[in-house]
């Protein structure tokens, strides 16, 4: 790991020419946090990088702005900066409160949003919430720019659809219009054992007693980051009450099984992830606790 | 090799290193600040805690090549010739330090939080230092340490 080049490119072309430059060891830098904790513990993903491009000093990766209804995010902003950020606290509660859980100050005041999601372990805490907020990304190569839906970009743990002279750079996150209510769930630390590690995002928004829109996302009990799509058409337009919040829990505790296909550690999960489910349902629609 | 420059407990250093060393091993081996210390190398432990433009990070987890021009202090920067930081002087005070070894690193997460918020409650400072572990104390004493040296630098400032 000693002798690995790193260059610091100020511009977004300076560092589009380094990837492009036809050395396939070369590899993005960010936070690091998951790059050298990577190389030290000899992960293979890591393994053969003899150089790397170092994204945190370029302008264009950086800051958080909001016009139009969107709030863009530089790809390369720490969780810091995100959480201390006046527009995403008020307008982007759930992602402030996920960026907040993320391992520790030290952590946070490193590790990069686009380096979580382009890592994308499974218990990335961004992913569930950025998915929920319906975020598209922008990656740009010396050819030109390509914007995705993040739901797009993530392929399988640990694999996205970046290619190698590419850079993310920034993440569109549009802003809920209406009245959503909802929460970002977490259980369980990173290291911990994955049987017991649990993420949700979830929004709701009622319109006269009905569920006008919902959006599900789930972490680290599906492989990837995953949306439920189908649950939320079939239960919009339905009666908000307890009775379907209770068959919505129930419905995703079934596609939790069906996308992980059944792991030993499901027995134990589904009642939790349901039981989880409704009691954000619950305080959504009804505010409180239950 | 690189000739790296950057800005080490308020001084212009310039050093010949390799860019994939890490900043822990920098500052132990090549500049003899022995006072960082290693625990667990990847971000867990917080004992290799320094301070990089001002900010707490794991030295363990950034490489000499990322540096080009940043300002890291680290505990040695602290005290006043043999005059100890006050939150040096009630760490002793409160016996927030046993073995010591967590302590440089809480100490300097203490410091970067009071710099930005000078009167935390229990909750931010226990947010502050979550990324440090002790395996000794228990935390209370660290905490009591923490309040003490706020309400006096705050009743100093007056
Ligand atoms: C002690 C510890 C605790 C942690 N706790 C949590 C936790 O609670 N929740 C959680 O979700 N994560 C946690 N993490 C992981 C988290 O820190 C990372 O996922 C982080 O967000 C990665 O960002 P980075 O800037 O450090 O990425 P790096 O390590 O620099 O890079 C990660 C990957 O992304 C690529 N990359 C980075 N930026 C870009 C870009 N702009 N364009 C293209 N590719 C890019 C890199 O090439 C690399 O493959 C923890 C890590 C540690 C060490
Ligand atoms: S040694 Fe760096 S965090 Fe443990
Ligand atoms: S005093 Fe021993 S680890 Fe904290």
């Amino acid at each position: 790991m000693n002798n690995i080049e790193i260059t610091i490119p100020k511009t977004l072309q300076e560092a589009l020419e380094l990837i492009s430059g036809g050395n396939e060891g070369i590899g993005i830098i960010a936070g690091g946090t998951d790059v050298v904790a990577g190389m030290r513990q000899g992960s293979n993903r890591f393994g053969g990088i003899n150089q790397l491009v170092d994204v945190n000093h370029i302008k264009e990766m950086k800051g958080i702005t909001g016009a139009g209804g969107i709030v863009t995010i530089g790809a390369a902003e720490t969780f810091s900066g995100i959480i201390s950020n006046k527009i995403i606290r008020k307008e982007l509660p759930l992602l402030a409160k996920a960026c907040g859980t993320i391992g520790s100050v030290q952590i946070r005041n490193r590790a990069t949003i686009a380096g979580n999601f382009v890592n994308n372990a499974p218990c990335a805490d961004t992913v569930p919430v950025l998915l929920a907020y319906d975020s598209t990304i922008e990656i740009k190569s010396l050819a030109g720019k390509r914007e995705l839906p993040l739901a797009e970009f993530l392929k399988a743990p640990y694999r996205t659809q970046l290619n190698s002279d590419e850079i993310v750079t920034s993440i569109k996150v549009p802003l809920p219009k209406g009245d959503f209510k909802g929460d970002f769930y977490k259980l369980g630390r990173r290291r911990a054992v994955a049987i017991s590690r649990i993420t949700l995002a979830l929004l709701i928004e009622i319109k006269e007693s009905r569920i006008n829109r919902l959006r599900i996302a789930s972490g680290a009990v599906t492989p990837i980051g995953t949306r439920f799509n189908g649950i939320e058409k079939e239960f919009e337009g339905k009666t908000a009450d307890e009775k379907t919040l209770k068959a919505i829990a129930s419905r995703l505790g079934e596609r939790v099984i069906e996308v992980t296909g059944l792991r030993w550690s499901s027995e134990y999960k589904l009642p939790v992830v349901q039981q989880i489910c409704y009691q954000m349902l619950y305080s959504a629609v009804y505010g409180g606790g239950k | 090799m690189i000739n790296l420059k950057f800005k080490l407990n308020g001084e212009k250093v310039s050093v010949k290193t390799e860019a994939g060393v890490r900043l822990i091993d920098l500052l132990r081996n090549n500049f003899g600040l022995t006072g960082t210390k290693e625990g667990c190398g990847v971000g867990e432990c917080g004992a290799c805690t320094v301070l990089m433009n001002k900010k707490a990070v794991n030295s363990c987890l950034v490489l000499a090549g990322q540096l080009a021009g940043a300002s890291i202090e680290t505990i040695e920067s602290l005290a006043e010739g043999e005059m100890l930081h006050p939150l040096q002087r009630n760490f002793l005070e409160h016996g927030a330090v046993q073995c010591g070894y967590c302590t440089p690193g809480m100490i300097l997460s203490a410091y970067a939080l009071l710099d930005e918020n000078p009167s935390p409650d229990e909750e931010e400072i226990k947010e502050a230092i979550a990324g440090n572990l002790c395996r000794c104390t228990g935390y209370k004493q660290i905490m009591d340490s923490i309040k003490a040296t706020a309400d006096e630098l705050n009743s100093k400032n007056k």
